[in-house]
């Protein structure tokens, strides 16, 4: 079965109004459910919106991820000459694009630090400092303070931002031009670009994720996130282009073997996560460190044991067993079924970084209450704990996901003049 | 360039079908086609005719043809992921046998059998299992190699490697017949179809032995080194080993306390150079009573007592001026006590670590000495000797010096003492004011 290698004349391929539709949908849902998630969070008994911060960087590491997920994908396109992707570039680059609007988004839990929040981060806490207690962390503060947070935040925003509109803006130009020699710039560009792209990336995930345990170690963390963070990307672009195709875009274009594709990449984000997760596990389990196996214990031991079973079969073995033939990810409601099933789990792999480091303990020392910080304390006494405002707020974020997706789905969805079109649309596994 | 263009140029060709000289019975048919694009049309041609038993050839993998010939998907994987899951089973097995069954062996009281320890070498054969399968699964199901082949005999097919696209189909399958199939092959296209006969020599119609001899040969060289082994394991001899690599085995060099004719006093070690300072830092440690726990002893040697060769020492009693025997020592002594010498000795210093425990429930009897017993020596050596012990160990149990600072090792002798005294401390001890809370 040989494809056309020419888009075909009845091809819809102009977005219309899909954009726009798809932004109002989801600032109906960001406005809905993070307005709940506001009233929730008020409401909850910790006070002082401290769940509802959680909660949030959960969720907008969630959508962040998501989005640099794709961007990755546009940057290696481009450096190894790919092309089964031309056809689904567009897309790709949409959810890429959405980063500004994630940026600001963050911005909710990055002014509060700024404005002399502590309970979120512990190394933004005063009792942080204290050089009896924390001897073991405090020379790090110089790189964790809310000042310096704040700056790199910045630098990765623009970062981000930056690298996602300069491959966007060149691949439209091209749509205009038809000019080949702008692929060949990009491919140029994408080499420095993917040492930037995983820079910023290993160091959004120590400053964002992992320094909720700020006394704890691993140096392969980043790239662990950034196996998680791909799953959930090409997940979420099996299910935005199955969504397109539902309005009777892309029908001809985009065919099983693009899905096949993603599927693969699903399929091998799956183990890469596992295996750089196990990675982490094992060095640590059995150098037997105690700065190191602290991470683990309160995971290991106690209700969040639970959880880590569940990841373990849930966002690996499950997936991974099925994911290996051929047929769960050509046929589309079965690839459906696994990018909800890992789009879930990619979030409860989020949770199960950030939330075992919700509870803080507290001493009395000489009369005075000074807090020892999270993963301390008897494990027994740690909790899972889910809460709504978990799931608002995520939903919430999903909705300001879309909003930044749908404002970038205009034009022309397929790179139409790329020369590597043809080959993309007649693309077949063997 | 379409089908039909082709069609008319080479119809001269496709009609006149050349056979070899000196032939056998019909092999069956070759065409060759000028494209990849055409060559799965054929195919198509061919199979929508019914035919079963041919076979397409190209120099490379050509997209689509396996549907174009309705041939079903390989079972291959399957086959990979059985091999691939028997490997992990073997890794994990392996392991288990080796670790926990043929030979447990106690490393400071760990579990002989734990899964996580076992996940890269299960990784690794389960990745070998797989490859292993999936390279001689395709060479088996594609009946590879095949070293003698009918279409061998044919000149034109040569080019199969290069750039020739050909359509074999076999005269024993039902459908073949000369004239209908040649047309057939031609209509879709041919720019070339040959007759193929079997050689008439019947000898040459299947593998050559010669083949089977090498194969068979390879085989038996290959299993010689594990016979050699297997020997070795269960036979003894009195031969000395053999030196594969006999300029590793002997090296032009003399380790440290060998004989060494060439000098007066027969020693390999020559000593400090004159006028050079030792990089060893023994050496420079002058301070004896601080990093040996040694001090001169005073007292004459007895008559008739053997010369020693430097003046004679003992081990001191009490601690080096540089150390103090303060609070901060002794909270720095139960650290570092509990830290490295609990696991065997107990927090109490009764001897009822962990590691013994451990070794006993295997059956095993390996006991670290009661340090704090009331009737052993224990109680009375000096310090210097106590110091000694944890420097360089004592019988059975290991020197520390190599983890333990010389300072933590003076830390560690005041609080062996303090629990001495506190573990065989009578009412005597308890300060008077408070005996009335002891009941
Ligand atoms: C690996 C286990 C192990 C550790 C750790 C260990 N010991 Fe021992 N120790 C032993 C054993 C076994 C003996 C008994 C040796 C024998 O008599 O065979 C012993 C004996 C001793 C003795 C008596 C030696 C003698 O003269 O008979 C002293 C003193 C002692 N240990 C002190 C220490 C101190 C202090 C530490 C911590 C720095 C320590 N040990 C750590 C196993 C250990």
């Amino acid at each position: 079965m040989s494809h056309e290698n020419t888009l075909h004349p009845d091809e819809k391929y102009k977005a219309g109004k899909l954009g726009s539709s798809l932004a109002k949908a989801g600032a109906g849902i960001a406005v809905v459910f993070l307005g709940i998630s506001l009233i929730l969070g008020s409401m909850h008994p910790d006070g002082h919106m401290r769940r509802f911060l959680y909660s949030f960087v959960i969720g907008w590491s969630y959508i962040f991820s998501i989005s640099i997920g794709m961007l990755w994908l546009i940057i290696l396109h481009y450096l190894v000459r790919g092309r089964w992707v031309t056809v689904v570039r567009r897309i790709c680059e949409a959810m890429a694009g959405a980063f500004p609007l994630i940026f600001v988004a963050g911005l909710v839990f990055v002014i509060p630090l700024l404005a002399g929040y502590q309970d979120l981060y512990y190394w933004a806490h005063p009792d942080a400092a204290n050089p009896e207690l924390n001897h073991t962390m405090i020379h790090k503060l110089v790189w964790l303070n809310p000042q310096f947070f704040a700056v790199r935040y910045v630098i990765y925003g623009v970062g981000f931002s930056g690298l996602a509109s300069y491959f966007r803006k060149w691949s439209r130009a091209q749509d205009a031009s038809g000019d080949p020699a702008i692929s060949e710039k990009l491919r140029i560009a994408s080499a420095p670009a993917m040492i930037l792209f995983s820079v910023l990336t290993c160091a959004a995930a120590f400053d964002i994720l992992m320094s909720m345990a700020p006394k704890w170690y691993s140096t392969i963390y980043g790239v662990n996130f950034w196996g998680s963070a791909c799953v959930g990307a090409f997940s979420a672009l099996a299910l935005i282009t199955i969504g397109i195709q539902r309005t009777g875009r892309l029908t001809r274009s985009i065919t099983p073997e693009h899905y096949h594709d993603i599927g693969k990449w699903m399929f091998s984000f799956t183990f890469f996560w596992a295996y750089t997760g196990f990675s982490q596990f094992m060095l640590q389990w059995y150098g037997n460190m105690p700065e190191e196996t602290v991470w683990y214990k309160y995971r290991l031991f106690g209700e969040w044991q639970w959880v880590s079973i569940a990841m373990l079969i849930g966002f690996w073995a499950f997936p991974f067993v099925f994911l290996l033939s051929r047929w769960t990810k050509r046929i589309v409601p079965s690839l459906v079924f696994f990018a909800v099933w890992q789009l879930v789990f990619h979030w409860l792999d989020l949770y199960w970084n950030v939330m075992p480091q919700y509870d803080w303990q507290t001493v009395f020392h000489e009369g005075q209450k000074i807090v020892i910080g999270p993963l301390s304390g008897n494990t027994a006494m740690h909790h899972v704990g889910f809460s709504p405002i978990d799931v608002t707020v995520w939903l919430g974020l999903i909705g300001v996901f879309l909003v930044g997706v749908g404002r970038n789905l205009t034009g022309n969805l397929i790179p139409v003049k790329d020369p590597t079109l043809g080959l993309s649309l007649s693309h077949e596994n063997v | 360039m379409s089908n039909a263009d082709k069609h008319d140029h080479h119809d001269h060709d496709a009609d006149e079908p050349q056979a070899l000289p000196a032939d056998g019975d019909l092999h069956g048919l070759l065409a060759e086609y000028d494209t990849p694009g055409e060559l799965v049309e054929a195919a198509r041609k061919v199979r929508d005719a019914g035919f079963t038993e041919f076979d397409c050839y190209s120099p490379f993998p050509v997209h689509g043809i396996d549907e174009a010939m309705g041939i079903k998907r390989t079972i291959l994987p399957v086959l990979i992921f059985g091999g691939g899951f028997t490997g992990l089973i073997l890794g994990l097995l392996l392991q288990w046998w080796t670790n926990a069954f043929n030979w447990p062996w106690n490393i400071s009281g760990k579990p002989t059998w734990s899964i996580p320890a076992n996940i890269p070498i299960g990784f690794e054969t389960t990745i070998l299992l797989s490859v292993f399968t999936t390279f001689f699964g395709m060479w088996t199901l594609n009946k590879l190699p095949q070293v003698w082949h009918p279409l061998f005999r044919n000149e034109r097919f040569n080019r199969v490697t290069d750039d020739g696209f050909f359509l074999g189909i076999e005269a024993k399958d039902r459908r073949f017949d000369a004239e209908t199939t040649t047309k057939l092959l031609s209509d879709a296209g041919a720019i070339g179809i040959d007759k193929i006969h079997l050689d008439p020599d019947p000898a040459k119609k299947v593998m050559p032995k010669w083949i089977f001899a090498v194969i068979a040969a390879t085989t038996a060289l290959a299993l010689i080194p594990f016979a050699i082994a297997a020997k070795a394991r269960n036979s003894k001899s009195s031969e000395p080993h053999i030196h594969i690599f006999a300029d590793m085995d002997f090296q032009p060099k003399y380790k440290s306390d060998v004989a060494m004719d060439e000098f007066a006093d027969s020693r390999a070690n020559r000593g400090n150079i004159e006028g050079t300072v030792s990089r060893n830092p023994a050496s420079l440690k002058a301070d004896e009573a601080f990093y040996y726990g040694l001090e001169d002893d005073p007292t004459p040697a007895p008559e008739g007592a053997p010369v020693a060769t430097g003046p004679a020492k003992r081990w001191i009693t009490g601690f080096p001026k540089a150390v103090d025997a303060d609070q901060r020592l002794m909270d720095r002594g139960k650290q570092r006590f509990e830290i490295y010498c609990t696991p065997c000795h107990g927090y109490d210093g009764r001897g009822a670590g962990t590691v013994p425990n451990r070794v006993a429930q295997g059956g095993g009897l390996w006991q670290a000495q009661n340090l704090v017993d009331p009737g052993k020596k224990l109680i009375t050596i000096p310090n210097g000797q106590l110091f000694n012990t944890i420097s360089n160990g004592a019988a059975t149990m290991p020197g520390y010096a190599g983890q333990i600072p010389h300072r933590d090792r003076w830390a560690i002798v005041l609080y062996v003492r303090a629990l001495q005294r506190a573990q065989n401390a009578s009412l005597d001890d308890v300060p008077a004011d408070q005996k009335g809370s002891i009941r």
